[in-house]
Parts: structure tokens; C-alpha cells; sequence
């Protein structure tokens, strides 16, 4: 068997595994938010919502954060590897961060009364989604190349610095949205009865597999899209 | 709207989220990978000739 083919065999065994690992923890997660934990006393039924809301944006911030980090390496380094893992990874962050402002509003209107007030969470984590729609537009509108890389880095990294902002603008300012519930001054989740904590982390589990499930797929995305160019310039060239 | 129904809403808008970005990567790996081959073949085609 020659090695690109064991090669994929083995990339595909994998992918197998960490599609039925993602689609058991997403069971887990469906059980423990409609079975297992028990309604909240004072919101009721409605704040099942968060055990979506939170692990979306945890999702988010974490995709965010590689966009960073492979941005800056990319900046170093001039390898193309790490735009691909910027700009893969920048598409999921915004998939995911547009769960969070629309899973937000469906949670605030039968708490809050309204679906928006423009309060320094809200409008911050806005502007985090309108950074990123803007990177991945900036990369639908110029041709690839060096310059396309250099310039999405640059907001990459600048958009990265909004999420402090985001997680601190609940104890910086008098804002509508709750401060935070699992990670507080009197210990990690404090706030929260056990059960609640549990199902979170369950929900947390499953999201991040799914983060990586989706990176693979979206990486190889871009690899091909390479490879195709790579044999169209050649082909190009040599005739 | 009851609880019960924002409840719906939110659940809906993830899983629909989530499966509609699944699929959409996974439409676009499969035309990639199908251009990728009949590229491959149409060289091989030339160069055999």
C-alpha cells in the first residue's frame, strides 16, 4: 500500500472516531439540558437556553483566539499553513458567534422584556462579529496571495483584542447582562448548583469536539482549493 | 410566546446552525475533491498522449 494512501486511511479512521465522539457528547448534552438538570427557580424553563448560549461563545473565543495565535504566526513565519488555520478558523468563530447574538435575545426577551438593549456585553460582542464578518469579506474580496495574508493577520490579531473587553465589560460597567457564573472570586462555579455546573461542562465537552471536527473539514477545504491552483499554475506555466 | 417557546426558538436556531454549516463544508470538500480528481485524470489523459 503506498504511504499517501495508508495516509488517508488512517485521516479518515480518525475523522470517524472524533465524528462518533462529537455525536455522543451532543447526546449527553441534549440528555443532561432536558433531563438530567433541573429547572432554574427564578428564570424557569427558559434558562435551559444557556447550556447552548455559553458553549457557543466559548466556541467562539476559542476559534477567535487560534486566529490570533495562527495570525501572529503567520506574521513570524510567512508560512501559508497558518493562514489557513487563521482564516479556517475565523469562518467557525463567526458560525458561532452568531449563535451567541441570536441565542442571547431569545434568552433576554422573557427575562429582560426586550430582545436588545445596547448594554457594553451586547454592543462588544456585536463588535467582535462585525470585526470578523469583516476578515472573512476582506478575504472574499482581494485575490490570494502574501498581501490578502498579511492584511487579514493584522485584523485578526486587532479583532482578538476586543474578547478581554467583552469578558471584563460585565464587572467594568453597569450592564444588563449577568456577571459571570462560572468562573467567580469565590471559586469555579460557585454560582451555580452542581448539576448545572455538570451539564455546562458537558455542553462545553462537546462544543470544543465539535470545533475540531469542524477545523478539520474546513482546513482541508483550503488545502484542496491549494492543490487545485497548485496544478492549474503549473499546467499553466509549462504550456 | 410561552417559556416553552423561546425555548423551542433557541434550540432550533443551534441545531439548524450547526447542521447547516456541516453540510455546506462538507458539500464543499466533496466538489473540491471532484474537481481535484478530474483534474488529476484530464493531466494524466494529456500526458499519456
Amino acid at each position: 500500500m503506498s504511504e499517501e494512501l495508508e495516509e488517508k486511511e488512517e485521516e479518515s479512521g480518525v475523522n470517524w472516531f472524533l465524528w462518533g465522539l462529537t455525536a455522543l457528547a451532543f447526546t449527553a448534552t441534549v440528555y443532561a439540558i432536558f433531563v438530567y438538570v433541573p429547572t432554574e427557580k427564578q428564570e424557569g424553563v427558559v434558562q435551559r437556553i444557556m447550556y447552548y448560549h455559553i458553549p457557543s461563545a466559548w466556541l467562539s473565543f476559542f476559534a477567535f483566539f487560534i486566529v490570533f495565535s495562527s495570525s501572529i504566526l503567520y506574521l513570524w513565519k510567512r508560512e501559508r499553513e497558518w493562514d489557513i488555520y487563521a482564516h479556517s478558523s475565523a469562518e467557525i468563530g463567526v458560525v458561532f458567534c452568531s449563535l451567541v447574538l441570536i441565542t442571547g435575545p431569545i434568552w433576554a426577551k422573557p427575562i429582560w422584556g426586550t430582545w436588545w438593549v445596547w448594554d457594553a456585553r451586547l454592543t462588544s460582542t456585536l463588535v467582535l462579529w462585525l470585526i470578523y464578518v469583516a476578515y472573512i469579506m476582506l478575504r472574499l474580496q482581494s485575490d490570494a496571495g502574501s498581501m490578502r495574508a498579511r492584511y487579514s493577520a493584522v485584523i485578526g490579531i486587532a479583532g482578538f483584542l476586543n474578547i478581554p473587553i467583552i469578558h471584563f465589560s460585565v464587572l467594568w460597567w453597569r450592564t444588563f447582562h449577568p456577571k459571570p457564573k462560572m468562573i467567580t472570586p469565590e471559586g469555579f462555579g460557585a454560582g451555580m448548583d452542581n448539576s448545572m455546573v455538570m451539564t455546562l461542562m458537558i455542553s462545553l465537552g462537546a462544543f470544543t469536539l465539535l470545533y475540531f471536527l469542524l477545523m478539520g473539514q474546513r482546513v482541508r477545504i483550503e488545502k484542496m482549493k491549494d492543490e487545485i491552483d497548485q496544478i492549474k499554475k503549473e499546467r499553466f506555466y509549462s504550456n | 410566546m410561552g417559556q416553552l417557546g423561546y425555548l423551542f426558538a433557541a434550540n432550533a436556531f443551534v441545531w439548524a446552525g450547526i447542521l447547516i454549516y456541516v453540510v455546506s463544508l462538507m458539500k464543499r470538500n466533496e466538489a473540491l475533491r471532484r474537481d481535484l480528481e478530474l483534474l488529476k485524470e484530464t493531466l494524466e489523459k494529456d500526458g499519456d498522449r
